[in-house]
């Protein structure tokens, strides 16, 4: 064994630096970023809510004379036409949170197979015992998962601080036509729902028959129902959409302190949200 | 005249649609006095009334997707910057380099090979270096 001296400062310095990076590695939790970013990946895609958009106007057909038909189907024309814009709103904001969850997952396990053909290079370094090498390998696994850790913080930081305004633009875009467009053309349909039973109902001249009253009664209450619980779904979709701005808007502005686990329990009840609002939307779903 | 927002074609439509309510209301509280021919006229009036109100929601939900075009492009680059930190971190050969570099130095320094010891440190802190400081990973 040689003495340091001539070149222990740098040594030193690259051990310090080792162990820094190993360090801050070790402190890194990523567990409610992870899950904030996997529950809005799942949540933030809501596609029965296009496809109800542009059904509405096939289904307000049968509530309307034939007259009208022509032109719900060239509003359907339109609509089809959004289709793939409006999908697009929400897939960006399932690609983002797909991107933030890899990076907070980081798979190591491809990285460690890698850092097995290290064994046989340690095989050939002639000079070191066989605990030497056990240790040595153990270190740079170590080591290597150290900075992959580090490096993960850092494009995590990144990524918020770059993603944050596009993703509440984006999402309060997509808020704005469920909240204004979507469910105030639901509330639509359900006028001209009512519309329709009523006539049956109250027209002039029509016959008074109690069997048919009572059907048509029964009938306009499970029609509205449907629209209504329509309504609810895009209402329910809506406050996902607000959790999932909301969460975000907190990583941003904490971005600094994101891995420490002090930050993790502060983000916990964002994701307990979240997850509630992603249950009731499930449970209401039409 | 200011161009059109979408906010105010959202309010239009829901002119539209709480007039054609309100006519619907009116004809049924009414409808002692309306003839039948009365009554479908003004139901046809109603009807078509919705139907614009849905028009305009319809416009307005495309002017909401034409604004929200920046928003969606700087979004999907950020898309991209994640998707590509992950490939960086699936393929991190900087690791592996640190990882060679640290046998290369506890190489040196146990073989007494003092002539190497600064070669094997550089190369270690080249290595740490690339990884470790914020910016471009190389592949």
């Amino acid at each position: 064994m040689i003495c340091f001296s001539h070149t222990s400062g740098r040594y030193l310095q690259a051990l310090a630096t080792i162990f820094l990076v190993s360090a801050v590695s070790g402190c890194a939790s990523f567990k409610e970023v992870k899950s904030f970013a996997s529950l809005s990946s799942n949540a933030a895609s809501h596609g029965a809510l296009t496809k109800d958009y542009i059904g509405a106007l096939d289904r307000r057909k049968q509530y309307q004379p034939e007259k009208f038909h022509a032109g719900l189907d060239a509003q359907k024309v339109r609509r089809e036409a959004q289709r793939a814009s409006l999908d697009l709103l929400q897939q960006s904001v399932t690609d983002y949170m797909q991107g933030l969850n890899s990076l907070a997952t980081g798979d190591v396990r491809p990285y460690d197979r890698s850092l097995k053909d290290l064994s046989s290079d340690l095989n050939k370094a002639t000079l070191l015992t066989h605990d030497e090498k056990e240790a040595v390998g153990a270190l740079s696994i170590i080591l290597a998962r150290a900075v992959t850790t580090v490096y993960r913080l850092h494009e995590i930081r990144k990524l918020i601080h770059d993603g944050n305004q596009p993703l509440q633009d984006v999402i309060s875009a997509t808020r704005k036509i469920v909240m204004k467009g979507m469910i105030a053309d639901l509330q639509i349909e359900s006028a001209l729902v009512g519309r329709y039973y009523d006539n049956f109902m109250l027209a002039p001249d029509n016959p008074v028959e109690p069997v048919a009253m009572a059907l048509a009664k029964e009938a306009r209450t499970e029609a509205l129902g449907r629209v209504n619980s329509r309504i609810q779904s895009a209402r329910s979709y809506d406050v996902v959409l607000e959790k999932i701005a909301q969460g975000h808007q907190y990583l941003y502005d904490n971005r600094d302190m994101v891995g420490n686990k002090e930050f993790d329990r502060q983000l916990k009840p964002y994701v307990d949200g979240l997850r509630g609002a992603y249950r009731n939307l499930l449970g209401g779903s039409p | 005249m200011d161009k059109l927002t979408s906010d105010d074609a959202f309010e239009l439509g829901n002119q539209f649609r709480d007039t054609a309510i309100a006519l619907g209301d009116w004809r049924i509280s009414n409808l002692s006095c309306l003839s039948k021919a009365q009554w479908d006229e003004l139901d046809e009036r109603e009807v078509m009334l919705l139907n614009i109100a849905s028009s305009i929601y319809t416009a307005a939900v495309g002017m909401v997707l034409q604004d929200s075009q920046a928003a969606l492009t700087r979004l999907q680059s950020s898309v991209e910057s994640a998707k590509l930190a992950i490939k960086h971190i699936a393929t991190l050969k900087q690791a592996l380099d640190l990882a060679s570099a640290l046998v290369l130095l506890a190489g040196t320094v146990y073989s007494g090979n003092a002539a190497a010891i600064p070669g094997a440190i550089v190369a270690l802190e080249d290595a740490a270096e690339a990884i470790a400081t914020p910016g471009e990973p190389s592949e």
